[in-house]
Parts: structure tokens; sequence; C-alpha cells
């Protein structure tokens, strides 16, 4: 038992700061009770490749499995749903050896045939129930059940992240039941079967969740320290909008847990010695990327001079906390591939002002730089899911004021933010980020068929004159396709370096998604990226 | 009467047509939408093609004048459509929101009346000048309450410092103390306002002091003569207040994590689900018309005089 608790500590030594200490692993584990999360939005629709959503993230990591399991710690992929696997040379083929005796909630077998239509439907989607593809699997071509127990799946070109993408919470397992009903009734939890150590029991749409522990579950990922069913009793979500209102039901006792703590209210929490968790996300940090094709922002001495005058660390210091690292690189230094790029990212408004001479950009009347009668206004909109995002975008434009460059922050609907963030001309600036444990992450964020961030011409937007980087891409494409795992790392090293060469993005911090928690809940874990595990987790008596 | 009753039925269901139809046409002009703000953000990472399929499912890829028929005909049919963003049907959404919100905007409205003719009998009953005047002036003070601030004082307060009640898991009665004394406040404040001026009003006409002189007391007047009089242009207001009720639960909702439609309205509004807000319209647009229509209906009721007018018409 005193390993167990250990073990578990360990894996989210990394991400606690503050509160837990060892002592606390002599603690005996109280079973049962009813866990009470509060959420800062609803979840929206539950379809699993749609769970990169935070709230969609939190409650289908706790109902639904994954054929493997990304140890959090490692970032190595162990077995879970999948006993064992074989992958191919050229990564075009992977069989899989699922676990006996696996079951859904509804009493249908997880068996091969279940896993191959699972992902028979993530890969290719299902246009009659308007399903779409999954980010985290690309070229993807058919799947075969071999015998009940095994299945095979074949790509049409090298697909290196799948083995990775396999353990996502976009590719949680679910009942054919749950699989054959269209893609708009997914919204309701109660719909989406899972073989989880949680089953969705009522939900109040928009407003509440009840999940139950399954007493059967007996199939957790092989190596962690809790096997069997879950601890807790039940776990009651409750959507929650308003900040001051989960903090303070957090310290009155009427909650356990809480979903998004601003920086500014971590003092409040630890003060009472509750504790704050900030696990990493781990994929592309929290950045500002431009958007080439607007000729404002095409040359690369403007961009050079921009990420030179952002002075990221006085934002963290600024409106953030030690849970929030200065980025040093496009990607997390958690992420895998990870190269210190710091030297690159200095904060330098001289040789910002000097770049901007250069590209023939002079200060005018009003401070404001002037080329050809233009002036350099640039637009951002900002992004209400990431922490502070407006705070920071506005602290940005404070900074790129200094060397004569204007960024107007605009909040607007989602329609004109959705509308004018694929074009260009009106959104030549953009915040960005995404969390995912794999490098196939820097593909998912830059490649023109995936986010495509920078707005290259291919992408979903009709407004792209001819921005293409075909230096980039061929980065990317070779990203996916390398199965050879230190060439894989090597090329992940060259684009960062790259993608900082041209400026394209500017990182700001890594993001973490912050929780705090009463004292009592121990062995409260998260994922790879971030999102909560209830599994292991247990109430300590009052 | 039958033919008034007729008119005003006709009347307001025109209203709600041309309710409809607006709120069709200035969903369609607002830049983009649901089908755009749920499948073309990055996250989803789908191809022009695949979003083009995806708009020919949700039929948005047809001319306007045909998704508007197509409209009307559902609705006629009760066929409210999906929310693209929640990925539920409609009338789900609906089953779901629009009896709490009732439930709070009634028990709200209930208790704003209540202390509305609670504010006005004492401001008119005590004696000593200075309490009286506190008590006028109170309704400015509530109208300049901002709803969302006090429901949080109210739940700092009452239920994180005093844990006299649970916002997390309340029961059923529980639950309603304070969202309806959050949003009983602020309505009360119009009514406060408008029933005091009119029985100060009323208080100056000549047969209040014929009646007093005839040596009836001072509240025997204010209830049987005043009250009655005063109450009228009241009930225009209360009958105009329903918006607010809706405008106040939202932000209510929102404090005190409710479900109801306020919050089903703030976070369509935001994704632009077009099938929520169209629903969302006609129901308060029809609320918005019943009440209205009751008020005037009411009016011969409290003052006879309107009523022979009504009844000469029949």
């Amino acid at each position: 038992m005193l390993l167990t608790r250990l073990l578990s500590l360990a894996a989210a030594a990394a991400t606690i700061t503050a509160g837990a200490s060892i002592a606390q692993a002599a603690d005996p584990v109280a079973k049962g009770g009813t866990l009470i999360y509060l959420e800062q939005q609803a979840h929206t629709n539950l379809y699993p490749p749609a769970g990169g959503f935070y709230p969609n993230g939190g409650v289908l990591n706790q109902i639904t499995d994954k054929l493997t399991y990304q140890n959090p710690k490692t970032l190595e992929i162990e077995p879970w749903i999948a006993e064992s696997w074989t992958v191919n040379g050229d990564a075009t083929e992977y069989v899989f050896k699922i676990r006996p005796g696996v079951t859904f909630s509804d009493g249908t077998p997880l068996d091969a045939a279940a896993v191959a239509r699972n992902f028979d439907t993530y890969g290719l989607g299902n246009k009659e129930l308007k399903y779409p593809i999954s980010e985290v699997i690309t070229n993807y071509k058919a799947s075969e059940v071999i015998d009940p127990l095994t299945v095979k799946f074949t790509f049409t070109k090298p697909s290196v992240g799948f083995l990775q993408g396999t353990s996502v919470i976009g590719s949680g397992l679910v009942s054919l039941k749950t699989l054959s009903l269209p893609f708009d009734a997914l919204g309701d939890a109660t719909k989406i079967i899972g073989s989880g150590p949680f089953v969705v029991s009522s939900e109040t749409l928009g407003r509440e969740l009840l999940l139950a522990a399954r007493k059967d579950y007996a199939w957790g990922p092989a190596k962690l320290a809790h096997q069997g069913r879950a601890n807790l009793d039940s776990i009651k979500y409750v959507v929650t909008p308003e900040d001051s209102v989960r903090i303070g039901a957090l310290l009155a006792g009427q909650a356990q847990v809480i979903r998004q703590v601003q920086a500014y209210d971590e003092k409040q929490v630890q003060s009472k010695n509750f504790v704050i968790y900030a696990p990493p996300t781990r994929g592309v940090n929290n950045s500002v990327v431009f958007r080439p094709d607007n000729p404002l922002v095409a040359d690369l001495r403007v961009r050079q001079a921009l990420l030179h005058a952002t002075n990221a660390k006085e934002i963290v210091a600024t409106l953030f906390s030690a849970n929030y690292p200065l980025a040093k690189s496009i990607i997390a230094s958690t992420a895998q591939g990870y190269v210190d790029l710091s030297a690159k990212l200095t904060y330098d408004p001289a040789l910002a002002a000097r770049l901007l001479d250069e590209a023939g950009w002079t200060v005018g009347p009003k401070g404001l730089r002037q080329k050809d009668g233009k002036e350099l206004v640039l637009t951002a909109y900002e992004s209400p899911p990431q922490p502070q995002n407006k705070e920071t975008l506005q602290l940005v434009a404070q900074q790129w004021a200094k060397v004569g460059v204007k960024l107007n922050v605009l909040a607007g609907d989602a329609g004109s933010r959705v509308a004018d963030s694929l074009d260009p001309v009106k959104t030549p600036v953009a915040p960005a980020m995404v969390g995912r444990a794999d490098p196939d992450v820097i593909r998912s964020q830059y490649y023109p068929t995936t986010r495509n961030v920078l707005l290259q011409k291919g992408g979903v937007s009709t407004r792209v004159q001819g921005f293409v980087d075909d230096k980039l891409n061929a980065f990317l494409e070779a990203i996916a396709a390398e199965t050879d795992a230190a060439k894989r790392l090597a090329l992940v090293a060259e684009v960062q370096s790259y993608v900082i060469d041209q400026a394209y993005t500017i990182p700001i911090f890594e993001e973490p998604q912050a929780f705090a928690a009463s004292p009592r809940l121990k062995d409260f874990a998260f994922e790879a990226v971030g999102r909560p595990s209830f599994y292991a987790a247990w109430l300590a008596p009052k | 009467m039958i033919r008034y009753l007729a008119g005003r039925v006709g009347q307001a269901l025109a209203v709600l047509f041309a309710t409809f139809t607006a709120a069709f046409l200035l969903l369609q002009v607002l830049p983009g939408d649901a089908v755009m703000i749920k499948f073309m953000s990055p996250e989803m990472g789908l191809s022009p093609q695949q979003i083009a399929e995806i708009r020919a499912s949700y039929a948005a890829d047809l001319p306007i004048w045909e998704q508007y028929l197509r409209t009307v005909a559902n609705f006629l049919s009760g066929n409210f459509g999906y929310s693209i963003q929640a990925g539920v049907p409609v009338s789900q959404q609906l089953a779901i929101n629009l009896p709490p919100t009732l439930q709070l905007a009634a028990l709200a409205f209930v208790a704003a009346v209540i202390l509305t003719i609670a504010l006005a009998a004492l401001s008119n009953m005590v004696g000593m000048a200075w309490l009286r005047s506190a008590l006028q002036a109170l309704p400015s003070l509530f109208i300049s309450v901002p709803v969302f601030w006090l429901g949080i004082m109210l739940i700092q307060v009452f239920s994180f410092q005093l844990g006299l009640v649970s916002v997390i898991s309340p029961g059923p009665v529980e639950r309603l103390i304070l969202p309806v004394t959050t949003l009983a406040i602020p309505i009360s404040a119009p009514l406060a306002q408008i029933l005091m001026r009119n029985i100060d009003e009323v208080l100056a006409q000549p047969f209040v002091a014929v009646a007093r002189a005839k040596g009836a007391s001072r509240h025997w007047v204010l209830w049987k003569h005043v009250a009655r009089n005063a109450v009228l242009p009241t009930l225009t207001i209360a009958g105009v207040l329903f918006g607010e009720l809706l405008a106040g639960a939202v932000v209510t909702e929102a404090v005190f994590g409710l479900n109801g439609l306020g919050g089903l309205t703030y976070q369509a509004v935001g994704n632009h689900d077009t099938a929520v807000l169209q629903a969302i319209v006609v129901i308060s647009a029809l609320a918005f018309v019943t009440i209205n229509l009751i008020v005037d209906l009411l009016y011969p009721v409290l003052d006879p005089r309107l009523g022979s007018k009504l009844g000469t018409a029949t």
C-alpha cells in the first residue's frame, strides 16, 4: 500500500506545487464517498476526438479507457486495453493484442472488433452520422480483425504518431451503441458508453453530471500502482462559471476540487492550506503567431523586430505565477524533443527598432511606424480559453507600442472571431497554443490541413492569397513519417529553430491547466497533458 | 368582448411571426454561423471539403429563403432542430432549461411585488420623516446595484461566511432563496418608484381631501381609494419588466450556476447557435405577448371606466 502511494505521488510530484507532503503517504486509503468537482464551463459534444476542450477531457478521461497509456512522468507508451503491440519498420502497420475480459458499461465486450470500429470511425470519420476525423490520426487506411483479441491497422503513409495517438483523450474507446448515434446526439453524456472506471449515471444538461464508480472495473493501466475499481463511489460535476463562487465554495468546503484557477487567485487558495495543481499541457507553448500572408508581417525583419520587442519575462512576472514557466522554445520544456532556444528569444528593443528601420518602417509624427503612407497597425482577437489571454495581448501591445507598432486587441463575438481569424488581412497576429505529448503536436499546430495557425494556403481558409512555406511543411511531414526515434527528435529540434529563425511565433509561457483542491483530496492525478484522472483519487476523512 | 379578445390574440400572433422573421434575418446577417464556429475552428482540423459536407448535412448551404421556409415549417411542426454546439436537440435543452427559469422568474416577480407593496405601504404609514425618506430612497439604491455584484455578495455572506445556505448542492428550496432575492431586488426598484410616486399624486387629488374631511382614517383612504388608483400604471410597467426578468436571469443563473434559459441564451449567443436562439426568441416573444395581453385584460377589472368602454365595443 505504501508503495502504491509513493508511486502515484511520484507521478504527481512534478505537478504539485504546495501542500502535499510525503508524510501523507502513511495515511490509509479511505474508500467511498462523493467528490464534488466544480467546472468552469459545461461540456460540449463528447465525441471522443472532440475531447480536446478542457471540460470535455475532464469528463471523458474518467469514463473511457484508451488502447495505450502514456506515462505522464516518462511519456513512455505503456499497456492499457492493449496488452502488447507491434509496429512494422515504416510505421504503416500496427498490430494490437487486446486484454481479455474488458467490457463496456452496457455489457458489450471491448474486443478487437470494437477497437477496429472505434478507430475506423476516428480515422475515417462517418459522413452519414456526421462524425469528423480525429486530429491525432493521420494517413489512416483500414482495420482488420485478425482474431477476437487481435486487431491490425494499416496506413497509406508512415504514421509514427499513431501509437501515442492511441493514448490520448481523443482516442477514448466507446461502445458500438454510442458509435451508432448521430454526432448531434453525443452532447448528452449519458449516451457516451465507455469502459472506464466511472460511468455517467445522470446528467442535468449544462449544469450537473453524476459519475458512479464501476464496481467490476479491473483493467486500469497495467503499470499503474492503483488497480481494481476506483476508490471514490461517485463524482459530481457542477458547472459553476463564476470564478469567485468556485473558489469560495472550495474554501467553504462545499466542493473538493475546482478547475481553472487564475494565477492571481493562487495565493488566496494556498494561504488556507488548499492545494494548487498546475499540470503542464506539454505541447506548443502559449504564443503569439503571425500570418505572413498579410503584407504587414510578410517581411522577416518586421516579425523578428516584434519578437525582440516582446518581453515575455515581464508578461509572466506581471500576470502569472511560478506555475506558468517562461517559454524557451515553441514547445514546452516538458515536451518531447524540446531544445532551449532562449538565446534566440531575447528582449532587445534597440535591435527591434533597428530591424524596423532597416525594413523601411520609420517613426511617424504620432510615434507610429509608417512606410509608403501605411501605418504599422496590427490586430489580434483574444482567445477566451487561454488563461488571461486578453491581459497578455494587451501587455504585448504596450510593449510593441514602445517600438512604434500598434496592436489592437479585440474581444468580438465567436462568429466574428472565427471568421476574422481565418483571414490574414484582418488578423495578422493571433494567440495560439495546443497540448499533446508527442512531437506530432508541432505538425498539428502548423500544417496547412490541420490547425494551420500561420494560415498557409491549402487549409480551410479561402482568404489566403499565396503564403506557403514548403520548407516548414517538409519538416512537419518528415516528423510525421520518421520512424527512427532519434532522427525524429533531431527533426523536432530543427523545426523549433526554423520557426523561431523565421520569427513565425513569439513563445510566451508554458501553459498549465490549473486546479485547486481541498487538502482532503489525495492521489489526484493527471494524464500526460493535464486532464484530471480520479481513478486512484480518494477523500481523507474530515 | 370576444371580438376584442380575438383582435388582441390576432395582434399577438402577428407580433410573434414578425419577431420570428426578424430574428431569423438578424441571425443570418451576423458574421459567421454555428457550423463555422464549431467546425471551422482550427481544433477540429477539418478540410474544406469535409466542412462543405457538414454544411450540406445541416442544410446550411441552401439559399436563405429556402432555409427560412424550412425553419418555419419545422417550427410549426414543433421541431426546433439541433444545437450544433451542445450536440443535443433544442427541444431537449428547452425541456431542461425552461421550467427552472419560469420558476425563478415567477418567484422573483412575486417577491418583487411583495417587496414593492411593503416599501410603498411602510413609507406611507411611518410617521418619522427621516425613516420615510430613507425608505423612499431605497428603490434608487436597488436600481443602481448591479445584479452580478449583488449575487456574489449574497453568496459570499450567506453561503461562504455564515454557511446558512449551500450553493453547490443545495436542496430544492434552498437553491432558490439567494437567486430569487438577487433577481427580485432590482425588479422591485422601478415598481416601487412608480407606485410611490403614484400614491403621492393620488394623495394630492381633491377627492382624498374630501374623504378625509368626511372622517375616513388615513389608512382607510390609502387602501380603499389611493391604492386602487395608483396600481394601474404600475401594472403596465410590470408587464414591461418581464424583459428585465429574463435579462436578470441570464446574470443570476451564471452567478449561481443554475441551469435555465438565461444560461442557455448566453451560451447560444456566444456560439451563434442559431437554432437555439431562434427558439428562445420565439418563446420570449410568446411570454412577452401573453403577459401584456393579461395586463390589458386586467385593466377593466381594476378600473371600471375602462371596462365600460370595452363593454360598448362588444
